[in-house]
């Protein structure tokens, strides 16, 4: 019953949060106004705000923080690794940089384009993260995921500024949309969105009971039944094709990921298949809020949603350093 | 001549002053000052315009004449500049390395370069420091409040080496959100030019940047030589040195501090340039194959990698100019996830 209760909140919270983004802004509209121009359009100045640029920008970031909430929760699951996040695991920036070069060599414009080479970009970083912590003794340890994800990265975003340098109109299409910012996106941008976000979160979410599985344990899994490659397969491209999607729709934002699951596994009792549900409502809610604070910090200028959630959620990051990966 | 470790030698050029030699390590080092030599006038030679040898000498002994420009303002700078760069970067990794006993905590790892970097756009953007004299000030104190930052959230009962690494990259993104922020607050022209020092790059740089840096690099001398002696016990484990009779902790703070100040005193001049001081202590080791990292063996190998990368990243996409770090970043990076999945093999 709590865990319903969760949720349900949750769900509140997300709505709450979804009409303060429409709302709040360098011109504030009145509750009523958003409400009428939602519902009944109309010419006026605040009704062409909130539906030609707030909504859109409210619907990738509900959008976008579910899947990256999802994607973490799910990452954390099959690595089990606390500090696993699409960003820190280095599938963002493979991402990223997939859609540099899919924008500087022209092989794909506009979203349905961008959404391939992005899911590409963070399929092969995935791969070369998990091979290569794989290696060594200790196997895939938090920590040697983690400095692989973040390796990786660094490499990506090399590459990325080699494309970048050579074109100075790379620069300034990729520049707002590579620190993470929602602004500027069509409603469009979320129905691109939409099949690639389905078929992610179906497979995750197929894959919930094993996912619990495999927190006691490869061997125990097994002995459960579960056929513990698959789920750990299934998973993770389901993860991926998440976390391409809101990479290709917001760029790479960081930390949703890592500090969602962790609020969701503390308001409910474990089983990723409340885990998992509660984690993209919970994700849904951070990113529009983080999006809303940074038109509001430095109003009239913004800052990116992306910017906002690193500077939360590094603290984050370094409480649970503190706390889990000691002596690890 | 019982009891010397395998492979040095005693010098003895006056009765009462003697010199542990490490034979190899002396050879490579003679070998290293070749290379470099070598690889700087390779640099000077060539570029958009390639000039024999004679014509370079002619015109740096001269001071004047046809390819004045090309030679004594644009390329003897930066092949200078980027050589003290990689030279500052390779010993600071060395010492970091050291201390933390741990070959991924380099500075950039461990938020010198981030914080170095902030700090430097903040003062840029908000018209603090407008000469370029004050910059290096700037950085050093950015890498150093940075430093601190994750080592006291690092500290816990004790200093662990992942999570002082760990923090350390948490603390790095952090400080670039900062810098990414006012990136794209920016005029494009100006986001641009933010960008590329950003990304760490010689291009456009030159005595303005190599002299203050030259002055910090002479003025650490002194400490290095003592550094030399000093990182030798750190590397045992922390009773053994204290039983030999160091003052550890004391001797680890000194020699950290050393390390942020010369790395972020090249971040200084150059941006954050990153894995060169990874990458030089390691390679060095490998080469000399001492047990330590090799402080003088370090410098040299990171000032042959950064010219290097300098002449690559301007020749490699004519007439396109790569920036550095984005080279060093592409190659070093590679580097870093072998010396992973190698982890834990070494006892």
């Amino acid at each position: 019953m709590r865990s319903r209760a969760w949720l349900v909140a949750a769900l509140a919270l997300v709505a709450a949060v979804a009409v303060l983004s429409l709302a709040v802004g360098t011109r504030a509209v009145p509750l009523p106004a958003v409400i009428d121009a939602l519902f009944h359009g109309g010419d006026t100045r605040d009704a062409l705000v909130v539906r030609t640029l707030r909504l859109p920008r409210t619907e990738v970031g509900l959008t976008a923080g579910a899947a990256l909430g999802l994607a973490g929760a799910v990452l954390q699951a099959v690595t089990r690794n606390p500090l696993a996040d699409p960003g820190i695991l280095g599938l963002s920036q493979g991402a990223a940089a997939g859609v540099v070069f899919a924008i500087a060599f022209g092989l794909a414009s506009g979203f349905s384009g961008y959404v391939w080479f992005a899911f590409a970009g963070a399929v092969v970083a995935a791969c070369l993260v998990y091979a290569i912590s794989l290696r060594g003794r200790g196997g895939a340890s938090p920590v040697k995921l983690a400095l692989a994800g973040t390796a990786l990265s660094a490499m990506a975003a090399g590459a990325t500024t080699v494309v970048l340098t050579s074109s100075s109109a790379t620069l300034d299409q990729f520049r707002f949309w590579q620190v993470g910012s929602l602004s500027g996106r069509d409603t469009g941008t979320v129905v691109r969105m939409l099949p690639f976000l389905v078929v992610g979160a179906v497979l995750v979410l197929v894959c919930a009971p094993g996912l619990d599985a495999l927190e006691l344990g490869d061997d125990t899994a097994r002995a459960l039944g579960h056929r513990v490659q698959l789920v750990r397969g299934c998973a993770a491209l389901g993860a991926t094709l998440l976390t391409a999607a809101a990479v290709a729709a917001a760029g790479p934002i960081a930390f949703v990921g890592l500090a969602v699951p962790h609020l969701a596994r503390r308001l409910v009792p474990s089983g990723h298949r409340r885990v998992l549900p509660l984690s993209a409502l919970l994700g849904a809610a951070l990113l529009p809020v983080a999006d809303v604070a940074g038109r509001v910090v430095r109003a009239p200028a913004e800052v990116p949603a992306g910017v906002m959630t690193a500077l939360v959620g590094v603290p984050v990051l370094v409480f649970l350093v503190r706390r889990k990966v000691a002596g690890a | 001549m019982t009891g010397l470790p395998a492979g040095t030698v005693v010098l003895r050029p006056r009765p009462q002053l003697s010199l542990l030699l490490h034979r190899r390590s002396a050879v490579v080092a003679g070998v290293l000052v070749l290379l470099l030599l070598a690889v700087m006038a390779v640099a000077a030679c060539v570029g958009q315009t390639v000039l024999t040898p004679g014509e370079v000498w002619r015109t740096i002994r001269s001071g004047s004449g046809q390819y004045d420009l090309v030679v004594n303002q644009l390329r003897v700078p930066r092949v200078v500049l980027g050589a003290l760069v990689g030279g500052a970067l390779g010993v600071a990794g060395a010492l970091i390395q050291t201390v933390t006993r741990n070959p991924l905590a380099s500075p950039d790892v461990i938020g010198v370069g981030h914080g170095a970097a902030a700090a430097t756009v903040l003062a840029l953007t908000a018209g603090a420091a407008s000469s370029p004299a004050a910059l290096p000030f700037v950085s050093v104190a950015g890498g150093l409040v940075a430093a601190t930052i994750v080592y006291l959230l690092a500290w816990r009962r004790g200093m662990h080496a992942n999570r002082f690494v760990l923090i350390g990259v948490g603390i790095g993104v952090a400080l670039s959100a900062v810098v990414q922020l006012y990136l794209a607050d920016s005029q494009l022209e100006a986001a641009e030019q933010l960008k590329l020092w950003l990304t760490g790059s010689l291009n456009g740089r030159g005595w303005e940047q190599a002299v203050p840096l030259a002055v910090v690099l002479v003025l650490c001398l002194p400490a290095l030589i003592w550094a030399g002696r000093a990182v030798r016990p750190l590397g045992l484990d922390d009773d053994t040195a204290a039983g030999l009779g160091v003052r550890v902790q004391r001797n680890r703070l000194a020699v950290t501090v050393l390390g942020v100040v010369l790395a972020a005193t090249a971040t200084g001049a150059a941006g954050p340039i990153g894995f060169i001081a990874l990458t030089a202590p390691q390679l060095a080791r490998r080469v000399t194959r001492t047990p330590q990292l090799p402080l003088l063996g370090s410098a040299l190998t990171g000032a042959v990698v950064l010219v290097a990368a300098d002449l690559a990243a301007r020749t490699v996409l004519p007439p396109v100019e790569i920036p550095v770090g984005a080279l060093t970043a592409l190659v070093g990076a590679p580097y870093l996830l072998w010396l992973l999945g190698r982890a834990n093999e070494r006892p």
